[in-house]
């Protein structure tokens, strides 16, 4: 069986910086003979990771941490940031027919993550947020 | 490396169709927006959005949709997403999208399926 790859980078804030990563995953499936299309989800799991992150991450130490660990099987996908961290239980659930005819129709990322990954955890504390997700990939 | 964000717009008849290509975030999803918004004001009620070209997209752009469905459910209209990539239709069914747009294999069925 052919050993994990892990793949670690630091994010800059800058526009569209999650391409970078979205680039790193697509060539670490490509090295393991994974399919396009059995990774479709996971393209969208980092994204709203880091974005996500991006948002919370503050102005004093503004990057995020990217770290993937990818099998023909599975990926574990943790992405860190420095930021004054949030209380996750405090987010409302968000729903389509509540975000009709409201001015705030974004907050979608948490819900995204948690339907979308097999497994999803998240830690925030004062010195930032950590979001670890487990996505099957076959 | 995702292309750009880049969007094509015509008109089928009485069917305003967009076309996608590259990432949508904030930005590709708020000129799909802009785009639909000037054509509502000429009497467009029926949109397709044809998103073959765009495997990456987040939900803050997905976001914008929900505001092209508000103005169209004041109007009457209708919204059809197409040539859906598996995970970006399932992203779109989990926010709920599909309980107020429609979704078909090819733009040539949506605008059918609109007439």
């Amino acid at each position: 069986m052919m050993e994990p790859v892990r793949l670690k980078v630091e994010l800059p804030q800058i526009p569209n910086i999650e391409l970078v990563a979205i680039e790193g995953l697509e060539r670490l499936a490509q090295h393991l003979g994974i399919a396009d299309e059995k990774i479709g989800e996971a393209r969208i799991l980092v994204t709203e990771a880091i974005i996500n992150a991006l948002e919370h991450a503050g102005t004093q130490n503004p990057e995020v941490h990217v770290e993937f660990t990818m099998t023909a099987a599975e990926i574990t996908i943790l992405v860190k940031d420095f930021g004054k961290g949030f209380d996750p239980g405090s987010v409302p659930d968000p729903s389509i027919a509540q975000k009709l005819g409201s001015e705030h129709k974004r907050g979608w990322g948490l819900r995204l993550m948690k339907s979308m990954s097999d497994d999803f955890r998240i830690e925030s504390g004062t010195d930032g947020t950590k979001i670890t997700i487990k996505k099957f990939l076959s | 490396m995702e292309q750009p964000f880049e969007l094509t717009s015509e008109l089928r008849g009485n069917c305003l169709v967009l076309t996608t290509v590259g990432y949508i975030n904030n930005v590709g999803g708020e000129a799909i927006a802009k785009e639909c918004s000037k054509h509502f004001s000429d009497g467009i009620s029926r949109v397709v959005i044809n998103v073959e070209r765009s495997k990456v997209v987040n939900s803050i752009g997905m976001s914008f949709l929900i505001e092209i469905i508000e103005q169209l459910e004041e109007i009457q209209g209708k919204l059809i997403f197409t040539n859906l990539d598996p995970a970006v239709e399932k992203m779109l069914s989990i926010m709920g999208l599909f309980q107020y747009a429609g979704k078909e294999a090819t733009v040539d069925a949506a605008v059918r399926s609109l007439k």
